[in-house]
């Protein structure tokens, strides 16, 4: 029984996706910090996070002892294809 | 006596980098298919494409069974349980 949307005492995270079996309200007033796991499985996060879009940038060093081997400069955008967010190529691309 | 030990080992290593593998290839579908499924929603795909794009994912879950049943895997081996993050891929 997944309810949709939190009741007055508990907040219930809602997984529309498919309910995780042992998914316990979350107590909003609880005092000590989330302990349980959260109930919703990390590559429906990922999915979120693609449909909204995300651009991640910055700078990467390897190093071995203190030695700087290998820099990674990264101006990454991720993102589902969309209207707002249209593909480059019209089908599959190059590769 | 040390050799069979270390074949053991050895082919042990082989199915945990398996697994490492399989996981990654796993998760990637499972988020292939959930945008999949987000951009069939939104319908600015041709009937042909959403067919294609079925198909095709079909035959990856198919192709996915194969591969961990080779492996000797199950496909709920592929989870990961992240502690306070919950699970990588959902318990179903």
């Amino acid at each position: 029984m997944t309810s949709h949307g939190p009741d007055p005492a508990h907040g219930t995270v809602v997984g529309g996706m498919g309910g995780a079996a042992e998914r316990r309200p979350v107590p909003w007033d609880d005092p000590e910090p989330l302990s349980g796991p959260i109930g919703v499985p990390l590559v429906d996060l990922l999915d979120r996070v693609l449909s909204t879009g995300v651009v991640v940038s910055g700078d990467l060093v390897i190093a071995i002892a203190d030695v700087p081997l290998v820099r990674l400069s990264l101006h990454a955008l991720l993102s589902s294809v969309s209207a707002r967010m249209p593909a480059p190529w019209r089908d599959g691309g190059p590769l | 006596m040390t050799e069979a030990r270390l074949d053991v080992d050895r082919e042990r290593m082989g199915q945990d980098l398996v697994k490492l593998v399989l996981t990654v290839v796993e998760l990637l579908r499972q988020l292939m298919e959930r945008q999949a499924i987000r951009r069939v929603d939104e319908g600015d795909l041709t009937d042909d494409q959403v067919d294609r794009v079925g198909s095709t994912l079909m035959m990856l879950e198919e192709r996915m069974a194969e591969l961990c049943e080779q492996h000797g895997l199950r496909l709920d081996d592929l989870n990961l349980n992240l502690g306070p993050l919950g699970s990588l891929l959902p318990r179903d």
